[in-house]
């Protein structure tokens, strides 16, 4: 597992947020280069001062955009270079409880907008920046804000924004008409086309009935939307009448992702109740797939092991773990398909990869 | 609670289908209308209604704005060119009976491209706003004149995207020609009218020539495979060839896709077979037969899918708005807009018929040339009755959300664009062709969901394809 968060000391007294290099000549305004280093840590110089970085080889922080927080003494690196899998999290407050939370909410927030930014304008070129939480736009003001200047500036960036769309409203949809949010994708979660059911997977009364308000001000707004719909125990029967669903009033959407859980957060200790093995039950899925297809609105399955699903859909199945929390089992050694398959999540228990197998 | 408005039309089976403007579709019995008209619905009726986007309740602004979303979903949305059809000669080494462009002999002069028309051609390239390009090369024969097709793919590197087609009877494969054929973005076009008698009759006339035909397309599918080839038959519709002949002849070479094309009524056809004008029921009746066959044999025959090129295309339009680029099915149909034909002496025309028309007399549809440009009155007048939207009869019709537009094609037949649309052979095709489909879709046989599973490129077989309410 790669290490996003690194123990660190720096002379400066506040946080600040640099981006590391290795060699003189791409230093530009905002660097540390590296000034010294041992088998246990690395030594920056920039327009901070000195950072010295511990438990990791210089080479592998080579153009990283880290965020220095000098009261706990670590570092976040929140934008690895040559990674696709970068996210910033803008809060940790949440107005939904969803069942299956991978990151459940705190009730305190910290505002970190002005370093997000700043490193949003150290990024390297022509990546896609993602932005997670909690809920982002419970300060939708600032985020809207911070966006609009980051793409402004870099025009060779885009952004892949994760919220619970509790909070688009009218008022919006002029400011997002903005051409410059062609490059804002919103990965909104709907967990089934029935309200009683979508509201109690989320923890929250009326959230389907909020969530459909805003899917129509982002429609109305041209936006991009991926839709995303984690399979739970409680909603995989209802995937059929959710694809049906989609085909009607949601075409509008980029994609739809069908997305295997996480065993970290809320689901580690409900996974009994909420995972479902779809190596066994994958019927619901598949005729939701063809559903989705049938109808012309591209569906695809994260988190799905290739060997689990059934060759036809197989195709489907991409790669999406994020590199820092994916790992293989002992079985995908010899498979075929190991580059083009998602792997397991860091914390996927061992019961759960029986009937792993190479293909 | 608003209704939209539904389209009714009875099917074979006895059902009644209901289509709304948006194309979304299912069939019921008449006692689902009773209730709608007697203002009678129960409540699982209004649920159905509601659900497949047929009723929409005052509150739900999502279902007001998806209703417009798939609306506007099924209108053709033509903003750059982006797609040429280009002429470089119309002289031609075979003289075929339905020849569709009154071809020139292979050696008379005056009729390729003269330098300031390449020019022209390659400076506009150079203008245009669109990263893709797709440039499909005509004739007469265009593999008489390499030396303009390959300054035309050289002046198309800057596109991210780039697609050649090369429509040629093969009777020229040399070296020079192979060396285009190599391009992994060039496609070859050839038309292929069955067996080797019955090509030989409609095409090459001798023996060399049909050898050299046979032994060409081998080669070319041999060196790269089916899927860089295509063919297309063309028939006469009087005395169509036998279906399995006709398949066999086809698969046989590793294509899987076979557009079954009545002789169109264009060009010295119009003299030379001049019963093409309308096709009567007897072809009709051809062409749902060679669909069945191919239904039954897909079914036989797992290891490959056929399909009737064009039912395909329509089947996926019914399913799936946008997802075919098919420029003689859509509506409205931009004429002069998203792509051009031009001719041998540079004149542009908004469609391959048009420029037939136009070649054989009957009626100039010129829109313009490649140097002054192509923004003309003459582009704006056919635009502006271009769409299937405002056509009393469309506005009627069950198909409408799925058919298109072809004014060049009513003009052709009848020397006007204001015939009642249902008396015209383009609505009759196509009444026939999604009643037919319609029929298909809600038939229970599993070959039948087979074979449509698979034009619809789903990836099972789902149980049902069309939403039934009882």
């Amino acid at each position: 597992m790669i290490q996003l968060s690194l123990p660190a000391l720096a002379q400066a007294e506040r946080a600040f947020v640099t981006r590391l290099r290795l060699d003189r000549d791409q230093l530009e305004a905002g660097d540390s280069l590296l000034f010294e280093s041992d088998a246990t840590s690395a030594t920056f110089a920039g327009p901070h001062g000195l950072l010295s970085i511990e438990g990791v080889l210089p080479s592998d922080l080579d153009g990283d955009v880290v965020l220095m927080q000098p009261d706990i003494q670590r570092i976040e690196r929140l934008l690895r270079a040559g990674s696709p899998h970068n996210t910033l999290l803008i809060t940790e407050r949440c107005d939904q409880l969803c069942v299956m939370c991978s990151q459940p909410p705190k009730k305190t927030h910290v505002d970190r907008f002005d370093l997000l930014e700043q490193a949003c304008l150290l990024a390297e070129p022509g990546i896609v920046i993602g932005i997670s939480g909690g809920e982002p736009t419970l300060y939708k003001e600032q985020l809207f804000g911070m966006i609009e200047r980051v793409l402004e500036a870099r025009d060779d960036l885009e952004f892949h924004i994760l919220s619970n769309a509790q909070h688009f409203g009218q008022g919006d949809v002029e400011r997002l008409r903005d051409p410059s949010f062609r490059r804002v994708t919103w990965g909104v979660p709907l967990y089934a086309s029935d309200a009683v059911l979508h509201d109690e997977i989320v923890g929250k009364q009326g959230a389907f009935a909020r969530l459909e308000e805003s899917l129509a001000w982002l429609m109305l707004s041209g936006a991009r939307v991926e839709l995303r719909t984690v399979l739970v125990s409680p909603n995989l029967d209802a995937l059929p009448a959710l694809a049906r669903y989609v085909t009607r009033r949601l075409r509008f959407i980029d994609a739809w992702s069908i997305m295997q859980l996480e065993n970290i957060g809320f689901a580690r200790n409900r996974w009994d109740n909420l995972y479902v093995d779809h190596s066994r039950s994958f019927a619901p899925v598949a005729e939701a797939l063809t559903t989705a297809t049938l109808h012309g609105v591209p569906a695809r399955l994260f988190n799905f092991p290739r060997c689990t699903v059934p060759e036809p859909f197989r195709h489907l199945a991409a790669a999406s773990i994020s590199d820092w929390k994916r790992k293989y089992v002992e079985a995908c050694g010899t498979c075929a398909e190991r580059d083009a398959c998602t792997g397991f999540f860091e914390w996927h228990p061992e019961e759960a990869v029986e009937g792993v197998h190479p293909l | 609670m608003t209704f939209l408005p539904l389209r009714v039309r009875a099917t074979r089976s006895g059902d009644m289908l209901c289509v709304n403007d948006t194309g979304s579709f299912f069939a019921t019995t008449t006692r689902l209308l009773d209730r709608l008209g007697d203002n009678q619905l129960t409540p699982s009726d209004l649920a159905f209604l509601k659900a497949e986007g047929h009723a929409i309740d005052p509150q739900d602004r999502l279902g007001d704005v998806a209703y417009l979303y798939n609306l506007a979903e099924r209108a053709t949305f033509a903003e750059q060119l982006d797609y040429l059809i280009l002429v470089p000669t119309l002289r031609c080494n075979l003289s075929c009976s339905y020849c569709q462009v009154s071809r020139a002999g292979l050696n008379q002069p005056g009729f390729d491209w003269d330098d300031a028309t390449l020019t022209a051609v390659l400076e506009m390239l150079d203008t245009l706003p669109s990263p893709r390009i797709k440039i499909e090369f005509q004739g007469g024969e265009p593999t008489l004149r390499p030396d303009l097709i390959r300054a035309v793919i050289e002046r198309c590197e800057r596109f991210e995207e780039r697609q050649f087609v090369i429509c040629t009877n093969l009777q020229r494969v040399d070296d020079e020609i192979l060396a285009l054929f190599e391009r992994p973005d060039l496609y070859i076009s050839t038309s292929l009218d069955g067996d080797a008698l019955t090509h030989q009759r409609n095409r090459t006339a001798t023996d060399s020539n049909t050898d050299l035909f046979l032994h060409n397309l081998k080669a070319v599918i041999d060196r790269y495979g089916p899927h860089k080839i295509s063919a297309l038959p063309t028939i006469d519709p009087t005395a169509p060839p036998d279906i399995d002949t006709l398949i066999d002849s086809y698969a046989g070479l590793g294509f899987d896709s076979i557009f079954l094309r009545p002789i169109n009524f264009q060009g010295f056809a119009r003299k030379r077979h001049s019963a093409s004008r309308e096709q009567d029921a007897a072809w009709r009746a051809y062409h749902e037969r060679f669909v069945r066959r191919i239904i039954e044999r897909n079914w036989r025959d797992r290891s490959t899918v056929l399909e009737e090129t064009y039912t395909s295309i329509c089947l996926r339009r019914i399913f799936q708005p946008g997802a075919e680029r098919h420029v003689d099915l859509r509506n409205p149909n931009p004429l002069g807009i998203d792509y051009v034909v031009i001719d041998h002496d540079g004149t542009v025309y908004p469609t391959d018929e048009a420029r037939m028309l136009s070649r054989s007399g009957v009626i100039d549809l010129s829109i313009g040339d490649v140097i002054s440009g192509w923004q003309s009155e003459q582009r704006d007048l056919l635009n502006a009755h271009a769409s299937n939207f405002d056509d009393p009869a469309c506005q009627r019709c069950t198909y409408q959300p799925y058919c298109g537009r072809d004014l060049v094609d009513d003009i052709s037949r009848y020397g006007r664009i204001d015939m009642p649309r249902l008396e015209t052979e383009f609505c009759r095709r196509h009444l026939h062709l999604f009643d037919f489909l319609f029929e298909l879709i809600y038939d229970n046989d599993p070959a039948t969901r087979y074979s449509l599973s698979r034009w619809l490129r789903l990836d099972s077989n789902p149980e049902r394809l069309g939403a039934r309410y009882t």
